[in-house]
């Protein structure tokens, strides 16, 4: 039995919970009249005693050393460097708006490749133009899809 | 059944003009793209795609959106196989066996068991549509609400096995799946139901935000957690000669081909996400009936041809409720029936009569077009493989750019793109937490029709469950869940028994 597994199996208890919680809020009806709050209730309440079973299973095979089917963590650099690149492509979402499609796909690509470690600084421009302006094209001038121009009109 | 095959025959004359040759290569050519790019998948291609058709007469303009409907599924599976990308929730199954092949350095016999297996699909599947098609519509018909819960049902216990992890995990996850699936108007009642006031909620959770989240993002987010080395080393480059398909892999993927179309087509019939389902039975049918199932997750080549040739099939069958009941079943062919109102044609009993130039061009054009796809992608698998060429540092970072792009071009909404990147969290960590991801998809998708099939069976039944015990297809689809459902824990007692006996008799 494994703390983290713990944690999982009352995190998602607690999800059934607050789905049942808050279908609670909503008409119930009858199975004749099902109301809107019916088909989440029971919804909510499988889930809760679905994580009930996975609790008592993970309680019933103590000896039990891991679960083959994790994988490790990864090692804090490597995660440092996922959490960057997830951060970098957040940053990417709120200048979209900003800076318009081009020019933030253009500094999201750079950033997500110096991220992963591309150095040479022809890489880092012609990478980055190319996808921009590839992706561009494809989208707005061959799928004729509007994408955010910015408070630059780009 | 003469009468048919004349009409077939001149609705092949219709279909193989040179005008609709073209319409049929464009849009198998644009639908093989749409279905590479992530977040472009064939609902979103067909209804990009719609106004280009606006110019053409009703026959050429559906022949070019059903090819970019079938070139889209074709191409989403080949994202599946490079990239682990589902291009669309129908090769969700692909990703287990085809990535697994792909990382093995057999992409290129993957892709290309993919499109024989769709071309075996698509020839089969026209000798259905015109001899099998009145009575399996029939048979379709005559399913009620309950039958259709059953089935729904029946569906996830058959995905929770399929996964191969731990069932209750994926049991789990279907269930959270069906939770977000009630997010948004009640589609019986026309309230809203966990909105929390917000606007973007009131039409529910974006499908499609889900499904690149959970699969595209997590996928790009589990190779960057690898230390750089390693990303450098893990770049999987497949050599040119290994690209095609050996005799053996022939051999052994021609009998799963024509299982899964015929999976594919009688599920196609059904209403529902039918190639998703058809997908899913295929794959469980093989991983069931090989002397090697233990094998199936790892690449094993069964795996891919008997899904895709189910998705091709399904995707085919799927048509004879649109044409002759006017009842679209699945999403890609509700905008479709959108097209062919747009252009004048009412699906229904009176199309084949009114209008039977389209519906007798368009299934031939089928055929032409699965043709088409064969011919285009077999001799460029190695093209598609190459893009496993390019190193990873340079293709997540694009991955996650088209992922980007692509889910802003679904509504034009940057809300979406954030709810993608929740999901690409939530996945990532599901992936390290050993959940499965295609449960929570799958419920995603079919959740409010279960829901609507659930409340519509007891309003018939004044409340009572036993309406799905009742009738022999609903009872019938609920004891094959249950025995889906018994088998891990049946096989587990023959193998203890079994291990006991060894034992016993060693000792003896």
């Amino acid at each position: 039995m494994r703390r983290d597994e713990l944690i999982e199996g009352a995190v998602l208890f607690l999800c059934g919970g607050v789905t049942v919680v808050l279908s609670l809020r909503m008409p119930i009806g009858t199975f004749r009249m099902a109301g809107s709050g019916l088909f989440p209730l029971c919804l909510g309440i499988i889930l809760m005693l679905l994580a009930l079973l996975y609790l008592a299973n993970l309680l019933l095979q103590r000896d039990a050393k891991g679960h083959p089917g994790q994988t490790a963590g990864p090692a804090p650099r490597a995660a440092g460097q996922m959490l960057l690149f997830f951060g970098a492509s957040a940053l990417g979402v709120l200048g979209l708006n900003i800076l318009g499609y081009p020019l933030t796909a253009f500094l999201l690509m750079l950033l997500l490749l110096r991220i992963l470690g591309i150095r040479r600084p022809v890489l880092l421009v012609a990478l980055p133009l190319l996808a921009a302006a590839g992706s561009y094209l494809l989208f707005v001038q061959f799928l004729k899809i509007p994408l955010p121009k910015g408070l630059i009109g780009l | 059944m003469v009468e048919s095959i004349q009409q077939l025959m001149s609705g092949f004359g219709i279909a193989a003009t040179l005008m609709n040759l073209l319409y049929c290569l464009l849009g198998a050519v644009a639908g093989t793209m749409v279905g590479i790019l992530p977040g472009l998948g064939p609902i979103a291609g067909i209804a990009l795609l719609i106004p280009v058709t606006f110019g053409l007469n009703p026959t050429s303009a559906i022949i070019m959106l059903c090819g970019i409907y079938y070139g889209a599924m074709y191409g989403g599976s080949t994202t599946s196989i490079l990239l682990n990308v589902p291009g669309e929730t129908a090769s969700v199954i692909t990703c287990i066996d085809g990535y697994q092949m792909a990382r093995k350095g057999r992409a290129g016999p993957a892709l290309a068991i993919c499109a024989i297996g769709s071309f075996t699909a698509g020839t089969l599947g026209i000798f259905g549509m015109v001899f099998l098609a009145p009575p399996l519509a029939q048979a379709a018909l005559a399913f009620g609400p309950p039958e259709y819960f059953s089935l729904m049902i029946c569906g996830f216990i058959v995905l929770s096995n399929v996964t191969g992890g731990s069932l209750i995990k994926s049991l789990m996850m279907a269930v959270i799946g069906l939770i977000i699936g009630a997010v948004g108007l009640d589609p019986v009642t026309g309230e809203y139901r966990f909105t929390f006031d917000t606007t973007y909620l009131l039409s529910g959770i974006e499908f499609v935000a889900v499904a690149i989240g959970l699969f595209g993002i997590a996928e790009v987010l589990a190779n960057v957690d690898q230390p750089l080395d390693q990303l450098e080393q893990s770049v999987i480059v497949p050599r040119f000669r290994d690209l095609y398909p050996s005799l053996q892999d022939l051999k052994q993927s021609i009998g799963a081909m024509l299982r899964g179309a015929g999976i594919g087509f009688g599920v196609g019939l059904i209403p529902g996400p039918a190639p998703v389902i058809a997908t899913y039975a295929s794959y469980m049918t093989e991983k069931r009936i090989s002397k090697h199932p233990d094998a199936f997750g790892t690449g094993v080549i069964e795996g891919v041809a008997g899904p895709e040739a189910a998705n091709n099939a399904a995707c085919q069958s799927a048509f004879i409720p649109l044409f002759v009941l006017g009842i679209p079943f699945a999403p890609p062919t509700a905008i479709l029936l959108g097209a062919l109102m747009i252009h004048g044609v009412v699906p229904g009993p009176m199309m084949i009569s009114e209008h039977p130039d389209v519906f007798w061009g368009v299934i031939a054009s089928m055929y032409i077009g699965n043709f088409i796809l064969l011919l285009l992608n077999l001799p460029f698998v190695p093209f598609f493989a190459s893009i496993l060429r390019i190193p990873k540092k340079v293709l997540l970072p694009l991955v996650m750019l088209f992922c980007l792009t692509g889910m802003y071009t679904v509504n034009n909404s940057v809300n979406d793109i954030w709810l993608m990147l929740l999901m690409g969290a939530l996945g990532y960590l599901m992936r390290k937490r050993a959940y499965d991801a295609a449960p929570l998809l799958l419920a995603l998708v079919i959740g409010p029709k279960m829901e609507v099939a659930f409340r519509q069976s007891l309003m018939l039944s004044h409340g009572n469950f036993g309406v799905f015990f009742e009738r022999p297809v609903s009872l019938t689809f609920l004891l094959a869940t249950v025995l889906f459902l018994a088998l891990p824990a049946l096989r587990f007692i023959i193998r203890t028994l079994g291990a006991g006996a060894r034992n016993e008799g060693g000792a003896g």
